[in-house]
């Protein structure tokens, strides 16, 4: 460049020296902590999460014990499962909002602008996301459980948490508000659009069930492999035997989402903001 | 300083910016110009590393956008002051990025003070008028105190008085050694506001000059004359080395003798002179000019009105 008028200093930049690693992950931690907890929307889902599941489980184990005796005894965790259904809905929204709004309104650009990293952008809002809804998850699966046991024993079909086997079974079962909701900020970052983005998460947890009626051995072959089916997997006492073992099944469970967030961080840096 | 070298950016079969090469330095207002759709914003978020150049280099500083570590104590940048979450307040939303630049709450308190904010600091800026977004994006551009700043049309929105006051802040942060890249679509708000100027039209380069020489260069600088003599007048302007052009209602138009030796040598002859007024370009005749041929969507001349 040619040498014109010598430009005045500019003034001296605010910040020392470089920033270590661990200091700029707590930046994009509390700047996605700030965004999220600074919005409604936050509050509103993580209420329909913890709530429903806790509220209905009684009532799905009373429903369990009244129905009709014929056939095996259904599995004593099941109801804690069933009752989780809307707050895994609701989660997955939680999930694709994260990205979805911010592509929405173009405040996607802020945000890139602040942290070009956009990699980091998405392993911090994961962190932070993952971390409230495993926190919830697991509140709402224990809490779940002991209701449902509660209702159950007065039937004599109720199991202590002290059995072989329960604590994991429940432990499973709190991590699914979190699968779901990486699953659901996976899509945000691809799909980029809300809508768009929930159609496609609550598609791909739920339309993956209809497999279930393919003529056997078809429905448990392609099944095992759906997200409904290892969820089953990992949180009954009695698991199925057409199905994967739960370890497998939990492997599977978690593939989900980390395959989805896998695509988010490839794509996220090759499309433009 | 923004250095941006042989630009090429490509959306599938339209070339948005083709080939645009501009320096922006510091100590100066430096206005971006160009029609709707010249390629100012696309632009600007390659500067800012949002999108990814087809050929070509933008560099901040030497460095590349996506190169910087806390970028945002060296590039403040407003690209669209609505682009906000409704549901967020206006602390919430500034805290945020700020966070994620490791600056603290004591800045964030001084720039909503700077831009007016404090008293609406803790509503929902879904309820803001464009205005007051616009001064919250400059909230944000202003955060890391960064030595380079760039705005994207600035200006929409923001009442006369808000006008006032951004295009002093403007000033202020060039006066105070700092790299200002202003865009706009409109030259009269340029003409007040930058020093420099950079104008593009369908993405290429079409002027890089301080705002004084883009008048003067483009000078329809001439001077009319009416005269009940004037085809005798005119042919002694012409004559004199003078470039006369007669008008449809018998007024001359000359250039290359000014006023007062028109003056002269019409006295000189006897002949009276009905009106001699000299007639600068004005910087919007510059530009449009300037644009004429790059304009990319150009509405039909209303019936009965003739062109220019």
């Amino acid at each position: 460049m040619t040498a014109t008028a010598v430009p005045p200093a500019p003034p001296a930049p605010a910040s020392g020296p470089a920033p270590s690693l661990l200091v700029r992950a707590r930046d994009a931690l509390a700047c996605e902590w700030t965004k999220l907890v600074s919005v409604r929307s936050t509050f509103w889902t993580m209420l329909v999460a913890v709530v429903t599941p806790i509220a209905i489980s009684s009532l799905v184990a009373a429903a369990i014990t009244h129905a009709p005796g014929r056939g095996p005894q259904p599995d004593p965790l099941l109801p804690g499962l069933l009752s989780l259904e809307y707050a895994v809905l609701s989660v997955a929204v939680l999930g694709v909002l994260a990205f979805s709004t911010e592509y929405g309104t173009g405040l996607i650009r802020t945000t890139f602008a602040a942290m070009p990293r956009r990699r980091v952008v998405l392993a911090a809002k994961g962190a932070v996301l993952g971390a409230v809804t495993l926190i919830a998850g697991e509140l709402v699966a224990f809490a779940s459980f002991l209701i449902t046991q509660a209702v159950l024993s007065a039937h004599h079909q109720g199991v202590s948490l002290s059995r072989p086997g329960v604590p994991g079974a429940v432990l499973a079962e709190g991590i699914l508000l979190c699968v779901v909701a990486m699953l659901g900020l996976a899509t945000g970052a691809i799909v980029r659009h809300t809508a768009g983005g929930i159609a496609t998460v609550v598609g791909v947890i739920i339309v993956p069930g209809i497999l279930a009626v393919l003529p056997a051995p078809w429905g448990a072959r392609i099944g095992r492999f759906t997200l409904v089916d290892a969820a089953h997997q990992v949180t009954a006492l009695h698991p199925a035997t057409n199905l994967f073992a739960p370890a497998l099944s939990l492997v599977v469970l978690l593939a989900w989402p980390a395959l989805a967030l896998l695509a988010a961080a490839l794509m996220i840096t090759r499309r433009d903001a | 300083m923004i250095e941006v070298d042989r630009l090429v950016k490509r959306f599938g079969a339209v070339t948005a910016v083709d080939g645009l090469s501009f320096t922006v330095r510091p100590g100066h207002v430096t206005g971006f110009l160009g029609p709707n759709g010249a390629g100012k914003s696309t632009t600007m978020r390659v500067i800012l590393g949002l999108d990814a150049p087809t050929s070509g280099t933008a560099l901040i500083d030497r460095r590349r956008y996506d190169t910087l570590v806390r970028p945002l104590h060296e590039v403040g940048a407003l690209l669209d002051a609505t682009a906000l979450h409704g549901g967020r307040t206006a602390r919430a939303h500034i805290t945020s990025i700020a966070r994620s630049n490791g600056i603290g709450r004591q800045r964030v308190a001084e720039v909503l003070q700077l831009t007016g904010l404090e008293s609406v600091a803790g509503r929902r800026v879904g309820g803001f008028s464009l205005g007051m977004k616009q001064r919250l994006g400059l909230a944000v551009a202003l955060l890391g105190d960064p030595p380079v700043l760039m705005f994207d049309e600035p200006v929409n929105g923001l009442d006369t008085e808000g006008i006032a006051w951004i295009r002093q802040l403007f000033k202020a942060l060039a006066a105070d050694g700092r790299t200002v890249m202003v865009s706009s679509h409109l030259m009269s708000e340029m003409a007040q506001t930058a020093d420099h100027l950079i104008v593009i039209g369908r993405g290429r380069l079409l002027a890089d000059t301080s705002t004084e020489q883009l008048i003067e260069s483009s000078a329809r600088r001439d001077v009319l004359v009416r005269s009940p003599r004037a085809s005798e007048l005119a042919g002694l302007l012409t004559a004199r080395g003078a470039t006369v052009a007669t008008g449809d209602d018998g007024g001359l138009a000359v250039t290359g003798l000014d006023a007062a030796a028109i003056g002269d040598l019409a006295a000189e002859h006897g002949i009276a002179v009905h009106a001699l007024i000299p007639r600068s370009a004005s910087l919007e005749d510059a530009y449009l000019d300037l644009t004429g041929e790059s304009v990319e969507y150009r509405a039909a001349a209303p019936e009965g009105v003739p062109g220019r």
